[in-house]
């Protein structure tokens, strides 16, 4: 197996890394899901507030599938159905129930499910709910089930900020996790590529059978599937799908053919310096932020983000944590002016360019709060950023033609390939602090709708 | 300090949308920031953000100008008089030389002022390079109107008219100095003008090395006075700033070690000298063109080549944007440069037009490291 090498990134060591400690969550008094949450699917509601659900009940159906659900990972009552601005359901909310019951899916042991087609794995993927954890490239969206993969990525290893260790997930249960991959392809009927680190020993990784492994080794992004993808089965164009799991997803697939019931936990990471402790937590999908942080006091004027630093979603407590979401970062914010700060040696200052006195001292962490610092400008290629994009795409001249909405060009120049996620370090180190991973996402979206 | 907090909020509300001077709300953003960092936060992901910023970054380009200013300062007084005394000559060189970066700064923060005001666009951090950068490529004894002249034109034509800074085709400095160069010729050619002082004429090495016919160069510049030696520390007359190939070599690495600089380009500008300057000491023999017989490593420490491809060759918007571009880009600075120091001998000093001739080129040369890059990308398809 080839070491495929980067070396265009860079990794940020915030301060407040998760250890490697894991605690259960109380049980939750309540769930939510965001539809928004779910890339690509318009919902329709099947539930009315007021309905009883089971864990593993349809909530809501894609108006484009009909047989795609996106189902409970509770069971209980719905209590409200919060509608927003031209009537989009922004978001349901389920109070559980002391006793847990569960919707019954077929189940499954090695040798039966060997013999399973490939359109009973789609059929009992789609009532389960578990559909949505396959998402396809170009675009990120949940994955079209009537159009197979050229290919499917499972990256087993993180290079984000406070990101989950892989071995430390799969150490502490992989059950499900060869049934998953197994289970994925035969329902892709296409290669599944397993990435894993360069310092990966998990002998699950190792021994995974159905695969083709690769290892990837460089600082962030190395480790988002978009620069794998980019390096092994580069998209051509807006019908050449790649499908993504991720590892944890992998495992809820196994576990759901396995059990017969919709598997509702994932391990998350909380980190960052406005949080007292920082620790792996075993939550259920679904639980608001309060709640995952519930006995872990956060600091008075901080950020709470769902997800990771660079890509997570500015939230407030009582907002659930992402159903992709693995992270929650828990950073200080910040107003404070410098003064001349532009002129200081700059001893404290975090910058991955040299302009700062900070580059010659060596820290083991970077602090780093919410500031911009500075004003927005128009675009000066000091090369910054094409410094941390390890993918052949010349982001300058992309994000040039995304603005002048040039579809002709974008296409050329690769975006298909992009992703805002593997730009978020561009928009990181721009000295202009523009936007760039908006753009992308602005690019792909006009794309999306007017290729 | 806290009072200047104070004052800046005090005014902040007649400058923002509504209040009475709203149209120079520019003029505000400038001064505040100027003074204190902004405390804007992220409004969406990445939450974080690095600390470097354009003022930061070209800040540090007028940090790296500062060695070959203050030699220049004190150049142009040892010019007068080099038996003066450092103290006298840091004197008289200021009195020269400040009022012409005075002059630039003033009338070019002007236009840049009222563009910003009209086109409601921010004031931007790349004239404090401009401005400082046109003085140090002129004489000292140039005339201050005509320096004003110069810094209009380079800001008004060579920027704001395409769209202000970052859309700029040509670096505006340079665009100013040639708009000098061919509206006062008398002033910015020819041995008087490089030294302040009124009973010499100082002709630069390089016009020395242009001036006879049939000569070796090099035995010609020597004869003149001017050993390499010279010529690398830079005492003698020139450009306020472009004399010291030492001061320029010290704002080199700072410039490449900042990364604000690519180093291709300079790379790309010395190889293409280099082989350039070659071919034509190659050809010396069968011409009586005394310049083909200068050897590569004078064409380097004379004239403004130093200068012009580590502070003015470099200006990210101007050059090519990509890589392999940048290496072609300086290449072809270098080739040209010598091309026209030795073919044509009206203009002795090659730099500011190859410069010129390399960033109208640039936008082609992109287009076609492009193209590669789009073909690459279609090879990786086919072959996946």
């Amino acid at each position: 197996m080839k070491e495929i090498r980067l070396k265009k990134g860079h990794d940020i060591v915030l301060a407040g890394q998760p250890e490697k400690r894991l605690v259960n969550t109380g049980q939750p008094a309540r769930l939510k899901i965001r539809p928004a949450d779910f890339r690509g699917i318009k919902p329709k509601l099947i539930v009315k507030e007021g309905d009883h659900v089971k864990t593993g009940s349809p909530v809501f159906y894609s108006k484009a599938f009909p047989d795609m659900f996106v189902t409970s990972p509770g069971a209980g009552r719905i209590v409200s159905i919060v509608i927003g601005e031209r009537r989009v359901v922004k978001e349901i909310v389920i109070d559980l129930d002391k006793a847990e019951s569960f919707e019954e899916f077929g189940s499954f042991n090695e040798q039966s499910v060997a013999s399973l087609s490939a359109e009973k794995i789609k059929k009992q993927l789609l009532r389960s709910g578990l559909w949505p954890v396959i998402r396809q490239r170009p675009f990120s969206s949940v994955a079209d089930p009537d159009k197979l993969p050229k290919a499917v990525f499972v990256p087993a290893m993180t290079t984000a900020p406070f990101a989950l260790d892989t071995d430390f997930v799969l150490d502490h249960d992989s059950t499900g996790f060869q049934m998953g991959l197994s289970i994925l392809k035969r329902l892709a009927g296409s290669p599944v590529h397993l990435v894993t680190g360069k310092n990966s020993s998990s002998a699950v990784l190792v021994g995974a059978k159905d695969v083709v492994q690769h290892r990837f080794s460089g600082p962030h992004p190395a480790g988002n599937v978009g620069i794998h993808i980019h390096h092994i089965a580069p998209i051509r164009g807006r019908d050449d799908i790649v499908w993504y799991v991720s590892l944890q997803d992998v495992l809820r697939i196994g576990r759901l053919f396995l059990k017969g019931r919709l598997p509702v936990e994932k391990i998350v990471t909380v980190g960052g310096e406005s949080v007292e402790k920082r620790l792996y937590v075993k939550m259920r999908h679904g639980m608001m932020l309060k709640d995952v942080l519930w006995g872990n006091p956060v600091e008075r004027n901080s950020r709470l983000i769902a997800g990771d630093v660079l890509t997570g979603l500015k939230s407030v407590p009582e907002d659930p944590l992402g159903f992709y979401h693995e992270t929650v970062s828990v950073i200080p914010e910040n107003t404070r002016r410098d003064f001349i700060g532009w002129l200081l040696p700059g001893l404290h200052k975090y910058s991955v360019t040299n302009l700062f006195l900070s580059r010659l001292v060596k820290k083991r962490e970077a602090r780093l709060d919410t500031r911009m610092h500075g004003s927005p400008r128009v675009i000066i290629p000091f090369g910054n950023i094409e410094s941390v994009l390890p993918m052949d795409i010349l982001p300058t001249f992309l994000v040039k033609m995304i603005l002048a909405k040039d579809i002709d060009e974008m296409e050329k120049l690769g975006i298909y390939e992009c992703d805002p996620e593997d730009f978020a370090l561009c928009s990181f180190v721009d000295a202009s602090k523009m936007e760039i991973a908006e753009i992308i996402r602005e690019g792909l979206e006009y794309v999306e709708k007017n290729g | 300090m806290r009072s200047i907090r104070k004052f800046l909020d005090r005014i902040e509300p007649r400058f923002s949308k509504g209040g009475r001077w709203e149209r120079l709300f520019p003029l505000y953003e400038m001064v505040d920031t100027v003074f204190y960092v902004p405390g804007t936060t992220t409004a969406v992901a990445p939450h974080i953000r690095d600390a470097v910023d354009i003022k930061r970054s070209m800040s540090t380009v007028i940090i790296a100008l500062l060695p070959a200013l203050i030699f220049g300062i004190y150049n142009t007084g040892y010019q007068i008089d080099p038996d003066a005394g450092f103290l006298q000559n840091m004197l008289t060189g200021g009195v020269a030389v400040l009022p012409l970066i005075l002059v630039s700064y003033i009338v070019g923060g002007l236009w840049e002022l009222l563009f910003a005001v009209v086109r409601r666009h921010e004031i931007s951090e790349g004239f404090l390079v401009t401005g400082l950068l046109l003085p140090m490529t002129l004489p000292p004894d140039i005339p201050l109107w005509m320096v004003a002249a110069g810094i209009s034109f380079g800001v008004v034509i060579g920027k704001e008219v395409t769209g202000g800074t970052g859309y700029n085709v040509f670096n505006p400095a340079l665009v100013a100095r040639a708009f000098i160069f061919f509206a006062y010729p008398g002033e910015m050619t020819g041995d008087p003008v490089w030294s302040l002082a009124d009973d010499l004429t100082a002709a630069t090495p390089l016009a020395v090395a242009a001036s006879v016919q049939s000569e070796n160069a090099v035995s010609l510049v020597s004869e003149a006075g001017y050993s390499l030696k010279q010529m690398f520390l830079g005492l003698i007359p020139g450009s306020v700033g472009g004399t010291s190939k030492l001061a320029v070599l010290v704002g080199a690495i700072i410039l490449i070690a900042t990364r604000i600089a690519n180093w291709r380009i300079i790379a790309g500008s010395i190889a293409g000298l280099v082989a350039a300057s070659l071919l034509a000491n190659m050809l010396a023999p069968a011409s009586e063109n005394t310049m083909l017989s200068l050897p590569p490593i004078y064409h380097i420490v004379m004239g403004g080549f130093a200068f012009g491809i580590v502070f003015m060759a470099t200006d990210p918007v101007s050059a090519a944007q990509t890589d392999r571009g940048r290496w072609i880009y300086g290449m072809l600075i270098g080739v040209l440069c010598v091309m026209i120091r030795v073919l044509n001998q009206a203009f002795v000093e090659g730099v500011m037009l190859s410069i010129l001739l390399g960033n109208a080129f640039a936008p082609m040369i992109d287009y076609f490291v492009l193209r590669q890059n789009i073909a690459r990308r279609k090879r990786a398809y086919e072959n996946q």
